[in-house]
């Protein structure tokens, strides 16, 4: 339903290093469609046939081609770069990333950072997992079966917005299906099935 | 808890071992069709002794152990028939076996006690079922002849009728209602029942959610890509 399919592309040389980040990313919830290439310069053919999402970058590879780096960077501003951490790398270095991981992390803590910057969701949003009062209205007008649509022009709000809060009511729930949401609003009275 | 790694499976290991290790692996022989004793043979043995490609039944036995596939290995995978027949059996274990020990559960529960919530979780109980029902139906008569033709290169085979990628569109998540279903339990709604039948119902989705995923990960990540280069083979 909402889960994202999205493109990984690993710039690596090592294939060690690439297997390792496949196999335990692959663990994700979502499914992350894998690309394992070895220059700077292959980012332009892969681009040109696939939408990416996010590169995992070996920093060494940049180090002395910061002018290019930061050319293509520019080039293609939807791409989030992250780098590999496995050693020492000055700060000025570092600061050309979006993000970066530690391989020395816990497997699901390099995961949740993943997924959060392909979601582009912040982290500290969804500590409450009680609905809010939008929230809840939006959840009612669902599960009578309003389309997104109808809810953003009852509401007066763009289907954008209607989009964040589904997305949200999903999250603090757990539960991604229109038939599991309508279950929780039923039990709890957010709707009655009369 | 001290829980250890489940062992990556290569073909000289000894399939006795690796049962002990992580005994959901009876699951995975059962779908092949191999006999639970399975005295001191390797994994190679094995494979031999029912017929089964070796290559196959690493790739997915592997997943029953929690390591994904490489590209390399997903490339070395040369029978396809083998995986579709693993797949079919996958669906009968969910018919046959599991769908009426949920019934058995969730009926036990409802007669227990009359609150609404559990009518609620049972129509989204029924409604997932015709909907898994449908899932399976459509590539027993659909996608799967659909991909055996292609492999036989029979007449049948029409070039334009259907396609890896169509297959795919329609393959619905099925995982996500599952999910929910536990998530209701779990979190949201209380039901007051036996807390031994509940368990057991529990353990029975959590196990039917381990299979499943491994179903669609053999589907999505496997057999989908093999397909879809015998397409574009064909297609030239």
């Amino acid at each position: 339903m909402d889960k994202c399919r999205k493109n990984i592309v690993v710039l690596e040389p090592s294939k060690i290093v690439y297997e390792g980040l496949y196999a335990s990313i692959s663990k994700s919830e979502y499914g992350y469609a894998f690309f394992h290439i070895h220059t700077l310069s292959e980012i332009k053919e892969l681009t040109s046939i696939k939408n990416i999402s996010v590169v995992l970058i070996n920093p060494a590879l940049v180090q002395n081609r910061v002018s290019e780096f930061i050319r293509i960077k520019k080039q293609y501003n939807d791409i989030h770069w992250v780098g590999i951490i496995y050693c020492f790398f000055d700060n000025a270095t570092l600061k050309l990333f979006d993000a970066t991981f530690q391989i020395t992390e816990d497997t699901t803590a390099i995961i949740r950072k993943i997924n959060r910057i392909c979601n582009n969701k912040s982290s500290d949003s969804l500590h409450d997992e009680h609905l809010s009062k939008r929230e809840t209205v939006v959840l009612k007008w669902l599960s009578k079966g309003l389309s997104n649509k109808e809810i953003a022009d009852k509401l007066n709000v763009s289907i954008h917005t209607v989009n964040t809060h589904r997305r949200n009511i999903m999250d603090k729930t757990g539960i991604r299906s229109l038939a599991g949401l309508t279950v929780y609003a039923v039990s709890k009275g957010i709707i009655s099935l009369e | 808890m001290y829980k250890p790694q489940n062992s990556y499976i290569t073909k000289d290991k000894k399939m006795i071992d690796l049962i002990n290790e992580n005994y959901s692996l009876l699951l995975c022989l059962q779908h092949f069709h191999i006999d639970f004793s399975v005295d001191n043979l390797t994994v190679k043995q094995l494979c031999e002794e029912y017929h089964i490609n070796l290559n196959v039944f690493m790739v997915i036995a592997n997943l029953y152990n929690g390591f994904f596939p490489s590209h390399h290995e997903i490339d070395k995978i040369d029978d396809i028939h083998s995986i579709i027949s693993f797949l079919k059996s996958n669906h009968s274990f969910f018919l046959d076996d599991k769908y009426p020990e949920l019934k058995y559960y969730l009926g036990k529960i409802k007669n227990n006690q009359s609150n609404k919530d559990i009518f609620l979780i049972e129509q989204f109980f029924n409604e997932y079922f015709e909907e898994v029902l449908e899932h399976f139906k459509y590539e027993d008569d659909i996608a799967f002849p659909y991909f055996c033709s292609l492999l036989d290169d029979h007449a049948s085979y029409q070039q334009n009728s259907f396609s890896a990628r169509e297959y795919q569109n329609h393959h619905t998540d099925i995982e996500t209602k599952l999910t929910d279903l536990k998530n209701l339990l779990l979190k949201h709604i209380k039901i007051k029942s036996d807390l031994n039948i509940m368990r057991k119902f529990l353990d029975t989705l959590f196990g039917l959610e381990f299979d499943l995923k491994i179903h669609s990960v053999i589907e999505e990540k496997i057999l989908v890509p093999l397909i879809e280069k015998i397409e574009q083979g064909k297609n030239g």
